[in-house]
C-alpha cells in the first residue's frame, strides 16, 4: 500500500487534507476516512453548527412517521385554521395539517439538494478530471463547454427545462437542477486536476506504470477530496433553494408533498392574508436553514483546504 | 483612503437621493386612483397581463367599462328575471312569433346625434351579417328585424318566448359610424360612441377611465363623475391583498374568509355579499372517448364528493349543485319533484364502479383500466381562479381514489378561454347556468346549434353536446306559453341533465362582491337583491344606475 | 493602451463571439431535443386563438421551435436570418404584438431593476467584504459572515412575499405591485420616474439583500489572502498603520477579482428576477418568462431565453474588458 505524499505547501488550493491509507483494520477505509473528515469538520465552529442543523433535519426526515401527528395528505381538517391544539401550525385551504406537511416535506428537500447536488457533483468531477488530466482537444472542448453553462443563467434555463418537460415529478427536478449546476465544480476541479496531473507523485505514478483509472482514482481523486466535497454542498446549497423556486411557481409535482409546495399553496391560499404567518414563515426558514448548514459546512471544507482561512 | 471614502460618500449619496424620491413619491401616489370624491373605482378587469383596449360590445376581450358605454334594449335580472327597460320602454309579444320593442325616444349617442330605431334594426343586421360577432345566437332564432314608427319588430322562426332575454340584451350601436366600419369582427373600437352612461376619458394599460356622459338620458340617476377600472395583476394573492387594502368601491374576487380578511378592517363601511351566481362543473370534452360514453360520465358523477368539493373551493360559502341544472333554491318552482333528493347525487363508490364496468373499465391494482391503460384526464383552468383550482385539486383526490390519474394545467385566462372555445381541452372547470331563466341556461349549455366542430370556436356548449331529444325540449319549452307546459319541458331538461350527465355540475359558485360605503352607497344586497354583483357584464350598468353619494 | 493589453481584448473578443454563437446554437437545439414537439402544440395553440395567424407568423414560430420535414441545415440558416432580423414570430400569450415587441417593451424595466440592484449589492457588498476580511476573526467579521451567509440562503420569493406584507401591505409604505402608478404611460416625465422609481424600491431590496452575499465572500477572502501577501508586510514593516494598509493597498488590489465574479453574481439576479418580478407583477422579463412558463408559451420562451443569456454574455464581456483598465498588469 502506497502512501501518499504528505501536504503541499499553502498556495495549492483544495489539496491540503492528509490522506493515510493504512493497512486493512476492524472499520473499512473509506469508514474510517469519513470518521476523520467529520473529526476535522468538527473542529471548525461554523462547520459544526452547519452539521448539527443538517443532522436535525435528517433526523426528522427519517423519523417523519413518527414524529408526524396526521398525514400530510389528508384534507380532514377544517381548512384556513389558526395553530391550535390538533393543529400545531394550523391547515391550509384544503385543510390538511401543515405541521405534518413541514415534518414529511423534510424528506423531500433534503432528497432532491442530496441527489441533484450529488448527481452535479458526479457530473463535474468526470468532465472536470476527463479535461483536466487529458489537455489538448478534448480539454478545449470541455473547458468550452463548462464555460458556456457557466455564463447561462441558471435559473431561468431551470424553468425553461420543466416546462418543456411535461411529466412533473420529484426525479424532473433533480434532473434539471443537476444538469445546470454542475458547471462550477467542474471549472474548480479541473483546473486542480490540471495541476496535480505535473506533480511528482503522479508522474513516478505512471512512470511505475499504474494505469489510467488507478492513477486517476487512487492519486489524484483523493487529493481532491475537499474539492469535491465541496463543491457537493455548494451544488446542495442550490438544489434547495432551486427546488424551492421551481416547486413555488408550479413546475414541480403539485402532489408531492415539500417545503417548497407548502409556500406554493401559501400563496395561492393566501395565507397571509388569513393571518396564516405559520404557513408563509415555516417552510422558507426552514428552506433558508437547511441551505445555509450546507454553507456552514462548506466553510469548514473550504478552510480544510486553504489553511489560511481556517481559525486561528 | 481617497478611493473608499469616495466610494463611501458616493453611497450616502445615492441613498438621500432615494430617499428623496421616495418621499417625493410618496405624498404623490396617495392621490392615486381617488382623484375627486366623484370618482367610483372598480377592480376585477384583468389583461393578459395588461390591459388591451377593446371596447367593441360583441367581442369576447371586451373590457368591462363597455358595459358603461353601450346599452341593451332591456336588462332582466338575473336572479328572477324582472326587465329593467333601458333603450327600450316595453316589450310584448303579438303572437308567439313575433316581438315588438317600442324604443325610447330622446335618446342621444353622446355624438350628439340622434339615437333611433334604425339604429336598432342596424345593429341587428349587422349581426346578422357578421355570425361571428351573434354570441348569443340572435339570429339561430329571428329571420328578420323592422321598424315602423317607435317600434321595432322581430319575426322569429319558431316561437321561442324565452328568448326574448337574449333579444332583450343586446348592446345597440350606431349606424352612422358602424356602417363605416372596416372589420367589425376585428376592430377594437377604441373610439367608442353609445348611448349609455359613461364615455371614455383615457387609456392606459394599467387603467382605464370613464367620465360621466352629461347628456345620458338619465344622467340624474347617475352618482358618479367618473368611473376607474385599474388593472388587476395576474398574481391572484396580489389582487387579494389590494382589495382589503380598501382602495376599491367596488371589488369582485373571491376572499377567503371574508368577515376577517375584509368586514373586520373598515365594519362601517366594507360589505360582501356572495350570492349563487351559476353552478362551476367538470366539463368533459365529449368528442373523445371514453367522454362521449354515458356511463363513464355517470361513473364520474358517482364518483365525486360534491359537498367536499363545495367546502374546500368555496370555503363553506356555497354549497353542492343540484344535478338538475337549477340553482336551488333560487329556482325552486322549476324543479321536478320526481327526482330524487332533489338532485343532488351523494358519493356511491360501489355504483360508480358499476357503472365503469358497463363502459368497459375495470379496477385493477388501484387503478381503473380499460385495454391496458389507466384512465386519466387532465383538468384546465384559469390559475387564478382560486375556487376553481381548490375544487379542482380535491376533485383529482376523489378521482384518484377511484383509479382515474387526473392532473391539472393552470394556464392565463385567455388560453383557457381559447382551448374551450376551440374544443381542443380534454376536461375543465366552467360555470354553468345563472341566467335566471332555466330555457336560456339549457340552452346554451345544451343545444346543438352551439356544438361547432372541434377548432371552430364557440362560446356556448363548448363540450360539444349534441342530443336531437334535448334539441325537442328546448324548442317546446321555447314555445310554451301556460306554466305547467314551461314546468313538463322544463322538467324533461332537467331528467336530461340528470341521467345523461352532459355536464359534471359541482357546487354553486358565487358572484363575489365586495363594496364599500365609504363614498357610494346602494350596492345589491341580501336586503337588496337588484342584480348580481358581478361587475363584468350589465349587471355593471344596472348597480350604476342605482348608486348615490354615500 | 498597450500591446499586451490590446492582445488581451482581442482574445476577450474572439471568446466572446464563439460563446455568443454556441449560446445562441444551443438555444436553437434546445426545443428540437424536447419530447412532445413544442413546434406542434405552439401551433396548434395559435391555431385556436381566435386571431387570425398570417402564413409568415406561422413559419416563424417554426423556424424557433422546428420545421417539420426540412433538414436541420436549411432550419439553422433560417433561425439566423429570423435572429438577425429580430422576427421571433408571435406569442399566444400576448397576441395583438409580435414576440419582438413585448419584449421590447418589457426589457428596460428589468434592465433597470437588474442594474440598479447589482449596483448596490456590489458597493454594500464589498465594503461590507473589506470589513470583515480586516476585522478577521473577530466578532464584526462573524457577525458579518454568519449574517450574509443566512441572507443568501434566503428564496428570493420568500423575501419578497415578507418585504411586501409588511411594507406595503400592512404599512402601506411602498406599493403593491406594478412597475409604475396605473393609468401612466411610459414617458421621461419627472411624475412617471418618480413612480417608476418607488415601485422598484421593495424589489430591488429584496433582490440586493439575496445577492450580497457573493461579493461579501468574495472580497472578504481576497482581502485575507492579499493581507498575507508580502508586500503588505513590508508595508507593515515599514511602519505604515494597518488600517492604511488594508484599505489603502490590500482591498484595492482585491477589487479586482472580485469584478470578474460580477459575471457569476449577474447570473444569481437575473435568475432571483425571475420570482421576484412575479410576486411583485413587476413588468419586467422576468415576469414574462413567468408567464410564458406558466402559459406553455414557447416562442415566448424561446426568444425570452436568447435575450436573457445574449444579454449576460454582453454584459460579461463589458466587464472583462473593463478589467483592462482597472488592472495595470494587462496594460503595461
Amino acid at each position: 500500500m502506497s502512501i501518499v505524499s504528505p501536504v503541499p505547501p499553502p498556495e495549492v488550493p483544495g489539496a491540503g487534507v492528509e490522506i493515510r491509507v493504512g493497512p486493512a483494520g476492524p472499520i473499512p477505509g473509506p469508514l474510517r476516512f469519513l470518521g476523520r473528515a467529520l473529526r476535522t469538520l468538527w473542529s471548525n465552529r461554523k462547520a459544526s453548527i452547519g452539521l448539527v442543523i443538517l443532522g436535525l433535519v435528517i433526523l426528522v426526515a427519517v423519523f417523519a412517521p413518527l414524529l408526524a401527528p396526521h398525514s400530510p395528505t389528508a384534507t380532514t381538517f377544517v381548512p384556513y385554521q389558526n395553530p391550535s391544539a390538533t393543529n400545531w401550525f394550523g391547515t391550509t385551504g384544503n385543510g390538511q395539517d401543515v405541521f405534518s406537511q413541514m415534518v414529511f416535506g423534510a424528506r423531500i428537500s433534503l432528497l432532491v439538494g442530496i441527489a441533484a447536488g450529488a448527481m452535479a457533483t458526479l457530473m463535474a468531477v468526470t468532465i472536470g478530471l476527463i479535461a483536466g488530466y487529458r489537455p489538448g482537444v478534448i480539454d478545449e472542448l470541455l473547458s468550452f463547454m463548462t464555460n458556456l453553462v457557466l455564463v447561462i443563467p441558471g435559473l431561468p434555463l431551470m424553468f425553461i427545462l420543466a416546462a418543456y418537460l411535461q411529466k412533473r415529478s420529484v426525479w424532473t427536478i433533480v434532473f434539471v437542477v443537476a444538469f445546470t449546476s454542475w458547471a462550477t465544480g467542474a471549472r474548480v476541479i479541473r483546473s486542480q486536476a490540471s495541476t496535480l496531473r505535473t506533480r511528482e507523485f503522479v508522474t513516478s505514478a505512471v512512470f511505475s506504470g499504474e494505469g489510467l483509472f488507478r492513477v486517476v482514482f487512487r492519486e489524484i481523486l483523493p487529493n481532491m477530496t475537499s474539492l469535491v466535497a465541496g463543491s457537493f454542498f455548494s451544488a446542495a446549497t442550490a438544489a434547495v433553494m432551486a427546488e424551492a423556486s421551481l416547486e413555488f411557481l408550479g413546475l414541480g409535482d403539485p402532489n408531492a408533498v415539500s417545503w417548497g409546495t407548502i409556500l406554493y399553496y401559501a400563496q395561492q391560499q393566501n395565507s397571509l392574508l388569513t393571518g396564516q404567518w405559520v404557513l408563509v414563515f415555516a417552510p422558507g426558514l426552514a428552506i433558508a436553514l437547511l441551505a445555509v448548514s450546507f454553507t456552514l459546512i462548506n466553510f469548514g471544507v473550504d478552510a480544510l483546504s486553504n489553511p489560511r482561512l481556517r481559525e486561528k | 483612503m481617497r478611493r473608499l471614502s469616495h466610494a463611501k460618500s458616493m453611497t450616502i449619496c445615492a441613498a438621500a437621493v432615494a430617499l428623496a424620491l421616495v418621499g417625493v413619491s410618496c405624498s404623490s401616489s396617495s392621490n392615486n386612483g381617488t382623484t375627486g370624491s366623484g370618482t367610483l373605482t372598480i377592480q376585477g378587469d384583468s389583461g393578459n397581463p395588461t390591459l388591451v383596449e377593446n371596447f367593441n360590445p360583441f367581442q369576447g376581450s371586451q373590457l368591462h367599462g363597455t358595459n358603461l358605454i353601450y346599452e341593451p334594449l332591456e336588462i332582466p335580472s338575473p336572479i328572477d328575471g324582472t326587465y329593467t327597460p333601458f333603450l327600450a320602454t316595453g316589450f310584448k309579444f303579438s303572437d308567439t312569433k313575433t316581438l315588438v320593442y317600442t324604443i325610447r325616444q330622446g335618446v342621444k349617442w353622446s355624438d350628439g346625434k340622434d339615437f333611433t330605431p334604425a339604429d336598432v334594426v342596424f345593429t341587428f343586421n349587422l349581426l346578422k351579417k357578421y355570425p361571428a360577432l351573434d354570441g348569443r345566437g340572435v339570429w339561430q332564432q329571428i329571420t328578420a328585424v323592422s321598424a315602423s314608427g317607435n317600434d321595432v319588430t322581430m319575426s322569429f322562426s319558431t316561437p321561442n318566448v324565452p328568448f326574448a332575454i337574449s333579444i332583450a340584451q343586446t348592446e345597440i350601436v350606431p349606424e352612422h359610424l358602424w356602417t363605416n366600419m372596416a372589420d367589425p369582427t376585428k376592430d377594437p373600437n377604441t373610439s367608442p360612441v353609445g348611448t349609455g352612461p359613461f364615455m371614455l376619458d383615457a387609456f392606459a394599460p394599467t387603467q382605464y377611465s370613464l367620465k360621466k356622459n352629461t347628456t345620458y338620458w338619465q344622467a340624474d340617476k347617475i352618482a358618479p363623475a367618473e368611473v376607474l377600472f385599474p388593472a388587476q395583476a395576474s398574481n391572484q394573492s396580489t389582487n387579494q391583498l389590494d382589495v382589503v387594502s380598501g382602495k376599491f368601491d367596488w371589488s369582485y374576487n373571491f376572499l377567503p374568509d371574508v368577515k376577517t380578511t375584509y368586514v373586520a378592517r373598515d365594519p362601517a363601511h366594507n360589505q360582501y355579499w356572495f350570492p349563487p351566481g351559476g353552478t362551476i362543473g367538470l366539463y368533459l370534452n365529449l368528442t373523445k372517448q371514453p367522454y362521449s360514453d354515458v356511463n363513464f360520465r355517470m361513473g364520474l358523477s358517482l364518483a365525486l364528493d360534491r359537498s367536499t368539493i363545495a367546502l374546500k373551493a368555496v370555503n363553506g360559502y356555497l354549497d353542492q349543485a343540484s344535478m338538475s341544472g337549477l340553482i336551488l333554491p333560487n329556482l325552486k318552482k322549476w324543479l321536478d319533484p320526481s327526482l330524487p333528493n332533489q338532485g343532488n347525487v351523494k358519493q356511491d363508490a360501489s355504483a360508480a364502479q358499476a357503472a365503469f364496468a358497463q363502459a368497459g373499465y375495470a379496477l385493477q391494482s388501484g387503478k381503473l383500466v380499460k385495454n391496458g391503460k389507466q384512465a386519466s384526464m387532465t383538468i384546465v383552468m384559469p390559475g387564478n381562479f382560486s375556487d376553481w383550482v381548490a375544487a379542482a385539486k380535491e376533485v383529482v383526490n376523489q378521482l384518484g381514489s377511484v383509479g382515474i390519474n387526473a392532473s391539472l394545467d393552470l394556464p392565463q385566462y385567455a388560453q383557457y378561454s381559447q382551448s374551450i372555445q376551440a374544443g381542443t381541452f380534454d376536461a375543465a372547470i366552467g360555470g354553468f347556468g345563472g341566467t335566471g331563466d332555466p330555457y336560456t341556461d339549457y340552452s346554451l349549455a345544451l343545444s346543438s346549434s352551439f356544438a361547432t366542430p372541434v377548432n371552430t370556436p364557440t362560446a356556448n356548449n363548448f363540450e360539444r353536446f349534441k342530443d336531437p331529444s334535448v334539441d325537442q325540449a328546448l324548442s317546446t319549452l321555447a314555445s310554451a306559453t301556460d306554466s305547467s307546459s314551461q314546468k313538463q319541458a322544463t322538467y324533461a331538461l332537467e331528467q336530461v341533465m340528470y341521467n345523461k350527465v352532459p355536464i359534471l355540475l359541482m357546487y354553486y359558485g358565487g358572484s363575489w362582491g365586495l363594496f364599500s360605503t365609504k363614498r357610494f352607497t346602494g350596492w345589491p344586497s341580501a336586503a337588496n337583491p337588484y342584480t348580481l354583483p358581478t361587475s363584468y357584464n350589465n349587471s355593471l350598468l344596472t348597480v350604476l344606475t342605482h348608486v348615490t353619494k354615500a | 493602451m498597450g500591446l499586451r493589453a490590446m492582445r488581451y481584448v482581442a482574445r476577450k473578443v474572439v471568446l466572446f463571439l464563439i460563446t455568443l454563437w454556441a449560446a445562441i446554437t444551443l438555444n436553437f437545439i434546445l426545443p428540437r431535443l424536447m419530447p412532445g414537439s413544442p413546434v406542434d402544440a405552439a401551433l396548434a395553440k395559435l391555431a385556436s386563438s381566435g386571431q387570425p395567424i398570417t402564413n409568415a407568423e406561422r413559419r416563424a414560430v417554426e423556424i424557433q421551435l422546428g420545421v417539420p420535414h426540412t433538414s436541420l441545415i436549411t432550419q439553422y440558416w433560417d433561425y439566423w436570418t429570423s435572429i438577425v432580423h429580430l422576427n421571433f414570430g408571435t406569442s399566444y400569450s400576448f397576441p395583438s404584438e409580435t414576440v419582438a415587441q413585448t419584449i421590447g417593451k418589457a426589457a428596460p424595466w428589468t434592465l433597470a431593476l437588474v442594474g440598479v440592484t447589482t449596483i448596490v449589492a456590489f458597493i454594500i457588498g464589498t465594503l461590507l467584504g473589506v470589513y470583515a476580511g480586516w476585522r478577521r476573526g473577530k466578532a464584526a467579521d462573524t457577525s458579518v459572515t454568519l449574517g450574509a451567509t443566512f441572507f443568501a440562503a434566503f428564496p428570493p420569493f420568500w423575501l419578497g412575499l415578507l418585504l411586501l406584507y409588511v411594507f406595503a401591505f400592512t404599512y402601506g409604505w411602498f406599493p403593491i405591485k406594478g412597475g409604475y402608478n396605473p393609468g401612466e404611460t411610459p414617458n421621461l416625465s419627472l411624475s412617471f420616474l418618480t413612480s417608476a422609481v418607488y415601485h422598484s424600491v421593495i424589489p430591488a431590496l429584496t433582490l440586493a439583500i439575496t445577492s450580497l452575499s457573493g461579493w461579501v465572500f468574495g472580497m472578504r477572502n481576497n482581502m485575507i489572502n492579499t493581507l498575507g501577501e508580502d508586500y503588505v508586510t513590508f508595508a507593515e514593516a515599514n511602519g505604515l498603520r494597518t488600517r492604511t494598509v488594508a484599505l489603502l493597498y490590500a482591498a484595492r488590489n482585491a477589487l479586482l477579482p472580485n469584478v470578474t465574479a460580477f459575471g457569476l453574481s449577474l447570473g444569481a439576479v437575473v435568475g432571483g428576477s425571475v420570482l421576484v418580478e412575479g410576486v411583485f407583477s413587476y413588468p419586467g422579463l422576468g415576469n414574462l418568462l413567468y408567464i410564458a412558463v406558466v402559459n406553455h408559451d414557447f416562442p415566448l420562451m424561446q426568444a425570452l431565453f436568447l435575450v436573457i443569456t445574449v444579454a449576460m454574455l454582453v454584459a460579461i464581456f463589458i466587464v472583462d474588458v473593463l478589467y483592462v483598465r482597472l488592472d495595470p498588469r494587462v496594460r503595461q
